[in-house]
């Protein structure tokens, strides 16, 4: 437990209720200095609320929130002064120009006139709006709106980052951008707590924490969060023509067999590489022609589906 | 030095967010006050003479000349016709084509001479209780002169017959015996109070309250619901230097908006302004302080802009009845009279008509008065932020 909660931004057991209803359950995950960590699940499933207790906003039922080593109900104005936070619903200043507020979030963090002049210009070149730095946030786009937001939070440039889905709702090439510039963040040392709706955003992560009605489903690095969920490496083997499921059972490092489609099957193997001339030799023998045996990497989308269903069984079991 | 940077952050946001926001300002301002222009411009404040009949039974030997009635009454009245029929009168009476009817009494001289006073009835029509308490001020006024003029003509009379038999010389005029007061009325206030006058001031303070009251609800409730709220609580800010931000930024509105209207009544209407820019504008403070206070006690149980906006239309409402703006406090009831002392505008209309008009505060305690309010109210506004930007633990 200790070791958990030296890091950054850490929570140990945290739960949130309001009243019956039971927001958060039960989460233990911790976010490494320099590092993106995504937490993703759909729309209800408790991110807003894990954020919102790590910034003060709520305080847990249960377990322990740490940020920069201290409760975030008792935040010191130093540590407040480390912390960046893009709320989901933050929808700036209307009547103020872009430049005007994220100038103006700067003050609020204690930056003189100079220094925020010069964080001003140099955040609102990063994310490619100086441009547009004299138009009012009325004027702007959604896109931009949310860059703008983003630009609020980097601006006293903190070392930990908090950004509540900051791609919802906008373009694929905005998104694209978007963590383009998280990542140019990480790189640049700062630590980040991610949420994101999109589960395949996962891969932009250093670590991905998977939510579902409040309970953490998984915490993993992307590749190993796919390997986990599905027990080793996955390959798709094609074939001319349908093939005997037995075919597969006997194969060494096959550890299952599932049928996408007649003349399509997904293996789970121990390793890949190892398994794929198995794999050939065992449907020459059965005198079936392959069209291809490839590694597959299953979207997010799979595995977080793969995963909820197998939390539901739990639920059910339960 | 950091708690400066935020305040000044807070006040420039604000300064910036009104001023880009003209409609809204200018709605807030100069609507009240063109409603007020219009209506000092637009009413005389003279009221129409009452429309008289009046019946004298057949059988009575007195004049039945209207003239001689109208000059009796005087111009406050119209006396319509002198009619014997008094059904008739009474139909006049309920179509509305007159307002009152005067029944001289029938039995008059025989009153008289059992040394009992006779009974002029009058009778009158009317929903309007301001155009009640008239009309009776109206019988008796006209009632009053009869008597008056009864008695000058007995004593003409009289003067008639002494000098007649050569006993006395007649002294003293018959109309000063009828009349031997009359009332000479002198203001010290010193100035010639018109209605545009005497409401200017308090359009001012009722505008400032308003501003105050609706501008700061409303941006309070806002940046609860764009989740500014949010960034406030993770940044460095403390509820205090938030608050006073946004005070700072509204006394400044508040000292502007007073300076323009003042400079446009006293330099456009050339209406009066006999205190000190120094008292009166410590005034002007004082009130926005309040009134902000209350402003922000509205946002706390506003749920959304729509309803932070009825609340201060509230207010405004309850300030037109009971703040003496229409209606002198003095004559409400308690508790009510002590409800009016709650709202700041009771204090800033006093004090504003008592600076701009008169030229200096009798009632200094009204300062401190609104003061207190203003810091009460700052108090709560602060603990109330606190628990806000602490969150829900």
């Amino acid at each position: 437990m200790t070791d958990l909660l030296e890091h950054p931004i850490a929570l140990d057991g945290v739960g949130r209720r309001f009243g019956d209803v039971v927001a958060v359950d039960d989460v233990s995950f911790a976010v490494a200095e320099g590092t993106i960590v995504g937490l993703i699940g759909p729309s209800g499933s408790g991110k807003t609320t894990i954020i919102r207790m790590l910034t003060g906003a709520l305080g847990p039922t249960a377990g322990l929130a740490r940020v920069l080593g201290e409760d975030p109900a008792h935040f010191r104005a130093k540590t407040r002064e480390r912390i960046g936070y893009v709320p989901q619903s933050f929808v700036l200043y209307p009547e103020l120009t872009a430049s005007e507020n994220v100038s103006f979030v700067a003050a609020l963090f204690g930056m003189g006139w100079l220094a925020r002049r010069r964080r001003v210009r140099e955040t609102l070149e990063r994310l490619e709006l100086y441009d547009v730095r004299g138009r009012r946030a009325s004027q702007l786009s959604g896109g931009m709106l949310r860059r703008v937001a983003l630009a609020t939070a980097l601006v006293h440039d903190p070392d930990v980052l908090f950004i509540d889905e900051p791609t919802a709702g906008i373009d694929p090439l905005l998104r694209a951008k978007i963590w383009d510039s998280l990542r140019e963040l990480r790189d640049a040392g700062r630590t980040m707590l991610v949420t994101t709706q999109y589960v395949g955003e996962a891969e932009n992560c250093d670590a991905v924490a998977l939510l579902a009605h409040g309970h953490l489903l998984a915490l993993d690095r992307p590749e190993g969060l796919r390997r986990s969920v599905y027990g080793g490496d996955l390959v798709e083997v094609r074939t001319a023509r349908s093939a005997d499921e037995n075919v597969f059972q006997g194969i060494s490092g096959v550890k299952s067999v599932r049928r996408r489609d007649p003349r399509t099957v997904h293996l789970v193997v121990d390793d890949a590489g190892a398994a794929t001339p198995r794999i050939a030799e065992a449907l020459s023998n059965d005198g079936t022609s392959a069209v291809s045996i490839e590694p597959y990497v299953p979207s997010f989308d799979e595995v977080f589906e793969v995963l909820v269903a197998r939390d539901e069984e739990q639920v059910r079991a339960a | 030095m950091k708690p400066l940077i935020r305040i000044g952050a807070v006040i420039r946001k604000e300064l910036r967010e009104i001023v880009r926001r003209p409609g809204a300002l200018l709605s807030l301002t100069l609507g009240p006050l063109a409603v007020m222009a219009l209506f000092g411009l637009g009413f005389t404040g003279a009221r129409q003479p009452v429309d008289i009949v009046i019946v004298i039974p057949p059988g009575i030997e007195i004049s039945k000349d209207p003239a001689v009635y109208q000059k009796v009454a005087g111009g406050t009245t119209h006396i319509v016709g002198v009619t014997e029929d008094v059904s008739a009168a009474r139909a006049q009476l309920q179509r509305g084509d007159v307002d009152m009817v005067v029944i001289a009494p029938s039995d008059y001289r025989q009153r008289l001479e059992r040394g009992e006073q006779a009974v002029v009835v009058a009778e009158t029509n009317e929903l309007d209780p301001v155009q009640q308490g008239i009309n009776a001020a109206v019988a008796d006024i006209m009632t009053r002169e009869l008597n008056s003029e009864i008695i000058r003509v007995a004593a003409e009379q009289g003067q008639a017959q002494i000098l007649a038999s050569g006993q006395a010389k007649a002294t003293i005029k018959p109309e000063v015996v009828a009349r031997p007061f009359r009332v000479d009325v002198k203001d010290q206030a010193g100035i010639d109070p018109t209605l545009l006058i005497f409401y200017t001031p308090a359009v001012l303070a009722l505008v400032l309250q308003h501003l105050g009251v609706t501008l700061t609800a409303l941006s309070m409730v806002r940046e609860r619901l764009s989740g500014a709220v949010d960034i406030f609580r993770v940044a460095p800010i403390s509820a205090v230097e938030l608050l006073v931000g946004k005070y700072v930024a509204y006394a400044i509105l508040g000292l502007a908006v007073a300076l323009l209207v003042v400079l446009g009544t006293t330099n456009g209407l050339h209406l009066p302004f006999a205190g000190s820019v120094a008292s009166f504008g410590l005034a002007v403070v004082l009130l926005t302080f309040a009134s902000l206070g209350l402003g922000l006690l509205i946002s706390l149980v506003a749920d959304s802009e729509r309803q932070a906006v009825q609340l201060s239309m509230l207010v405004l409402l309850a300030s037109m009845f009971f703040s003496g703006f229409v209606l002198p406090v003095h004559e409400f009831r308690e508790p009510v009279k002590s409800l009016a002392y709650i709202l700041p505008v009771t204090y800033g209309i006093e004090i504003f008509q008592q600076e701009m008009l008169r030229g200096s505060l009798r009632e200094q305690w009204m300062q401190a008065a609104l003061l207190a309010i203003g810091t009460v109210l700052f108090m709560l506004s602060a603990a109330r932020m606190r628990r806000v930007l602490r969150g829900v633990h």
